[in-house]
């Protein structure tokens, strides 16, 4: 479907670039473009942040992708061009890491689907954050699972504290 | 039936290949991977936790195969730890 783009950029041959994102959800049907740019930044819990590396299962998360585009679709009930797309690799401190734009005729649509997107990324899709820190050290962040077992436990904890989802991100 | 199983994330340190093959009886489901993938973790990785392997989802490169799924015959497989992307 050409109204869904999808990419997986390897940092080291360049930065994410959300004009030509605009460049691409940019239609005369279309009168309200939402943007999500995700950038890394210098704290997480406490600590200082030097940089961040991203694993992903490039296949799957392309997949992915796509198909989350489908749903935002979905969610629209109508006309809508949608860009996701993420890094790979090892960022610094404000580069780029993901970003989002979603355009349809009006601007509700348009902030929903991009909601909806960047929301499923973070959630759904095969990547993983690795945060180096100033002392050297460095972790994986803690994440969601994407075991059906597990997610129906994450769901049930989140009815019962009442919060937006199980942790912070 | 030899099954690779590629590693992500925070489960990559399990093994510096990228990948752990196990040594699988044909038409093993998911579930019965996950045990195996266990007892070796334990055994060869014991800095890695059990709970890791339990919250991970096994995957193609097409879908995510729940515990009920068989393996896939080609016997390439990858595991996916709780996913922080964006």
């Amino acid at each position: 479907m050409t109204d869904i783009y999808t990419a997986v950029v390897d940092i080291s041959h360049g930065p994410l670039d959300p004009t030509a994102a605009l460049d691409f959800v940019s239609d005369p049907r279309f009168g309200g473009i939402a943007t999500f740019i995700g950038r890394v930044r210098q704290h997480n819990l406490g600590r200082a942040v030097t940089g961040v590396s991203y694993d992903l299962f490039e296949p799957l998360a392309l997949r992915m992708f796509q198909d989350i585009g489908e749903r935002a679709r979905a969610e629209v009930g109508g006309p809508l061009k949608l860009y996701i797309a993420h890094a790979k690799g090892d960022l610094r401190i404000g580069d780029l890491a993901v970003v989002v734009a979603a355009a349809t005729p009006h601007r509700d649509e348009a902030f929903r689907a991009c909601r909806l997107a960047i929301e499923a990324v973070k959630h759904e899709a095969p990547i993983w954050k690795k945060e180096h820190y100033v002392d050297g050290d460095s972790a994986w962040s803690e994440g969601c699972s994407l075991c059906e077992e597990h997610r129906e436990a994450e769901r049930q904890a989140v009815k019962q504290h009442g919060d937006a989802h199980g942790h912070g991100h | 039936m030899k099954v690779r199983i590629t590693l992500f994330g925070a489960l990559r340190d399990a093994d510096s290949r990228g990948y752990i093959e196990l040594d699988m009886p044909e038409q093993s489901t998911i579930a019965a991977l996950r045990e195996a993938l266990q007892h070796h973790v334990h055994d060869h990785a014991p800095p890695i936790s059990a709970g890791l392997v339990q919250r991970s989802a096994f995957a193609s490169e097409h879908e995510i195969l729940h515990n009920h799924r068989t393996v896939p015959e080609d016997g390439q497989i990858a595991i996916l730890p709780p996913v922080s992307g964006g």
